[in-house]
């Protein structure tokens, strides 16, 4: 083992695989920062030009342009508020917030560190545990993963801004949305009224760009009709950051990158809901969480840190059991395949310093990229130094030209427009569109899971899950708890806020 | 500055994803082709999307331009493939299932006898039946005569409803006369963990899955003939002989000029004699079983009604 890992380092020490890696990083967070164009696209077609490149130097490139993307998606979340995939909401709770105080510079590169941070710190614990890891993710089947997402939205509802009921609301809205279209077990259209569009559902990102993007321009151009915005230029980019703002911020990293990397062993939705984990723990944590929501740098270090956490473990079933979690590691199975690499058991057999090599590999790309990223993001941050009067549009052109193309149909912009009237009607409203569109997202995933538990568990549910399955019967057994918990502390914080305020303002 | 950046953006996303427009010609294909997939990025139908269309341009003259339109199974590509200008510039590549199995399990907004025609069968792939290493059944009638004397004990784990593995399944299952639980998975891959994880007893698996999994997995029935050393096929075991193929192939819109649709299908021919893609099409663990257009045309009312025979049987 030992040997094959140094192996591995000495072969994936080579100049051009880091070019390549570069290049591959550089495309990813362009085509990343595009609305509508997803890091998944962009990885299946550059995928044939791995194919005629050597193992060593076609995956790394392909790895770059997965960990480019990622990033990139969360420009356009902090910048303009538009996110392009669900693991970017939870940056748009600060991200936006810091670009108007004039700070989005700071909180660009905040994203970038704790993103590199959170993604080298797991891809080390991955190559070290990479044998308990590999046992665990073959383990979480369908009931885990039903109860992580239970508790997950259960979370997600208790950081919800504003008032827990409503917040509650919007959860249900978001359900109901998710079952439009073909149920996932047996295929049947429901809520669809027949139109055809609604059978693949309704589509998600249409709908974030609508709900979290459209409100933000109207509000701006209502603010500047109403004449409380009079400069020309819309806001600075603002200076740097700090090492103090980032040692200040050193334990939440931490914190999201652990949480992130546990999480990282679910297949599939981990990056979503490990965003949010790691917002919601830090919010918890924070001495100030009433700052939090409201353009707070710690905010941005949370998310991105635990969403990018998630990247090292997934890396695991595609090494070790040649089973790809998520879309992503298909697609770098394909490569792998091309390249007569088989990913499965003997993989790590007969390929073992291959396997090393490109698991250091990407731990190289992180420290590339913050490279790559420290130079890029003063051009990214000028974007909000444009003019408003032309902003604005801009961004409206994106929002649509986003939503139109990834299944170039006409239909998706009547969607984006209703969630755009939507989201701006709630807003006004003091509700808040996150835990509708998390449950949207995880609703879907939750109610398969559900079904094949069902399945699984052969009409005898209660013998099934705690007999066969232990970790899904605690998991349940605790939610009502940490429920309470959670509300506990909300409402005293509420409280302690409120009592704060009052202090403050003299009556 | 900063338009400028933006432009420049724009422009390398236009280079990536192969929008810039192609040369002019006279002859077809005067602009790049496009080739729908009704199915999702990185599915095994992307894999070879991938492969043959980076080497058919050579021998069709003009660039063919992957489109991945997933959703409602299928149905999202397919609607706007059957949609399109029948002018030779659309094409879809789907499998069997969606081609001639949806229409009699779900009501369409087109029909795929009327709307397309065959350009051609790019491969055929056969699904085998695998259980464990560790599994009781030594052989294929071990496994049915237990779920006959137990019916609904054992766990069939599959990639989705009316899928690959699904269908030749549940063939399988009406043919032995036996009970099993169904459980749904995601996909291939999420269906392979759940097996190897011990939460379904057997499921079906296509030559590449299997091949990788090495000694952990044992065959019990292959999908054709010699598949696999020792291991007798389905037909070899007393059922249906095709019973496990999945066929990936190219429709066009009805109505396609026919010097068009023979110009695509002489290059796809051209292209089986190809050693580059001979190659990395036997990289990636898939076979050569090319049919062409017309050839394949005549199987598919066979493919209908016993799909048809296959949906009455389960549902009355």
């Amino acid at each position: 083992m030992w040997d094959s890992f140094l192996l591995g380092v000495e072969m994936a020490m080579r100049w051009d695989t880091m070019a390549m890696m570069g290049v591959g990083l550089m495309l990813g967070m362009f085509v990343g920062a595009l609305p509508g164009f997803t890091t998944v696209m962009a990885m299946a077609i550059l995928l044939p030009l791995s194919f005629f490149l050597e193992p060593l130097i076609g995956i790394p490139f392909l790895l770059g342009v997965y960990k480019g993307g990622i990033y990139g998606g969360s420009i356009p979340a902090i910048l303009v508020s538009m996110p392009g995939t669900g693991a970017s909401v939870a940056t748009t709770f600060d991200g936006p917030a810091l670009t108007k105080k004039g700070k989005g510079r700071k909180a660009l590169e905040m994203a970038l560190f704790s993103s590199a941070f959170g993604d080298l710190s797991s891809d080390i614990v991955t190559i070290m545990f990479i044998g308990p890891i590999a046992l665990i993710a073959l383990k979480v089947g369908p009931p885990e993963l039903m109860a992580i997402l239970f508790l997950a939205l259960i979370v997600i509802a208790a950081t919800s801004s504003g008032v827990f009921v409503k917040g509650l609301l919007m959860m249900v809205v978001g359900l109901f949305l998710g079952m439009v279209g073909q149920d996932p077990i047996g295929a049947l259209s429901r809520f669809t009224f027949d139109i055809f569009q609604f059978r693949a559902g309704v589509p998600l990102l249409p709908m974030l760009i609508g709900v979290y993007a459209l409100p933000e321009i109207l509000i701006a151009i209502e603010n500047r009709a109403t004449g409380m915005i009079k400069q020309t230029i819309n806001s600075r980019e603002g200076g740097p950051l700090t090492f103090e703002e980032f040692r200040s911020c050193f334990r939440t990293i931490c914190r999201s990158t652990m949480i992130g990397t546990v999480i990282g062993v679910v297949p599939g939705i981990g990056q979503v809901v490990a965003a949010f984990m790691g917002y919601a723990a830090a919010k918890n944590a924070s001495k100030t969480p009433e700052k939090f929501g409201k353009g707070e740098l710690e905010g941005i270090a949370a998310a991105e840190a635990a969403n990018n956490a998630v990247n090292g473990p997934t890396m695991v079933p595609l090494l070790t059991l040649g089973i790809p979690g998520d879309n992503i590691t298909v697609i770098l199975i394909g490569a792998f395949i091309a390249q007569g690499l088989r990913p499965g058991p003997q993989l790590m057999v007969e390929q073992g310093p291959l396997v090393f090599a490109i698991l250091v590999a990407m731990v190289l790309a992180n420290i590339l990229f913050l490279i790559i990223g420290y130079f890029t993001i003063p051009l990214f941050a000028k974007v909000v130094t444009i003019r408003k009067s032309i902003l604005l549009p801009l961004t409206v052109v994106f929002a649509f030209a986003g939503s139109y193309v990834p299944r170039s149909d006409p239909f998706d912009l009547l969607v984006l427009v209703g969630f755009g009237a939507f989201g701006y009607l709630v807003k006004k409203l003091s509700f808040d569109v996150t835990p509708m569109v998390m449950a949207f997202i995880l609703g879907k995933e939750l109610e398969y899971s559900f079904g094949q538990t069902m399945v699984l568990a052969q009409g005898n549910l209660a013998q099934y899950l705690f007999f066969e399955r232990p970790i899904t019967a605690a998991i349940i057994i605790g939610t009502p708890f940490l429920t309470y918990m959670l509300w506990r502390r909300s409402s005293r914080l509420r409280n302690e806020v409120a009592a704060k305020l009052s202090d403050e303002i003299p009556s | 500055m900063t338009f400028r950046k933006i432009s420049l953006m724009f422009l390398g996303a236009a280079l990536v994803f192969g929008l810039g427009a192609g040369s002019v010609k006279a002859e077809f294909p005067e602009k790049p082709i496009t080739l729908i997939l009704p199915l999702g990025a990185g599915g095994s139908h992307d894999l070879n999307a991938r492969v043959f269309t980076s080497i058919l341009p050579s021998y069709l003259g003009n660039a063919m331009i992957v489109k991945l339109m997933p959703g409602a199974s299928g149905q999202t590509g397919t609607a706007a493939a059957a949609h399109a200008k029948a002018d030779g510039y659309t094409l879809i590549f789907t499998h069997n299932y969606y081609d001639q199995l949806q229409q009699h399990v779900k009501k369409l907004p087109y029909d795929t006898n009327k709307d397309f025609v065959s350009v051609a069968q790019l491969n055929s792939n056969d699904a085998s039946l695998i259980v464990r290493a560790d599994s009781p059944f030594k052989t294929l009638k071990n496994l049915v005569d237990f779920a006959k004397a137990n019916p609904g004990k054992l766990k069939f784990a599959h990639s989705g409803v009316w899928g690959a593995v699904h269908v030749p399944a549940v063939r399988l299952f009406k043919e032995a006369g036996i009970k099993v639980t169904m459980v749904p998975y995601k996909g291939g891959g999420p269906s392979m963990r759940g097996f190897l994880a011990g939460e379904a007893d057997f499921t079906l698996q296509f030559p590449s899955g299997i091949v990788s999994q090495g000694d952990k997995v044992r065959v019990l029935a292959s999908g054709s003939k010699g598949m696999f050393k020792g291991v007798p096929s389905f037909g070899e075991s007393g059922y249906s002989d095709d019973l496990g193929s999945m066929r990936r192939i190219i429709m066009a819109p009805k109505g396609i000029p026919a010097d068009r649709l023979k110009k695509i299908q002489d290059a796809l021919v051209k292209l089986q004699g190809d050693k580059t893609y001979k190659n990395m099409i036997k990289k990636i663990g898939e076979t050569t079983n090319f049919i062409n257009g017309p050839d394949y045309d005549k199987l598919r009312p066979g493919q209908s009604k016993t799909y048809k025979e296959l949906i009455t049987s389960l549902t009355k």
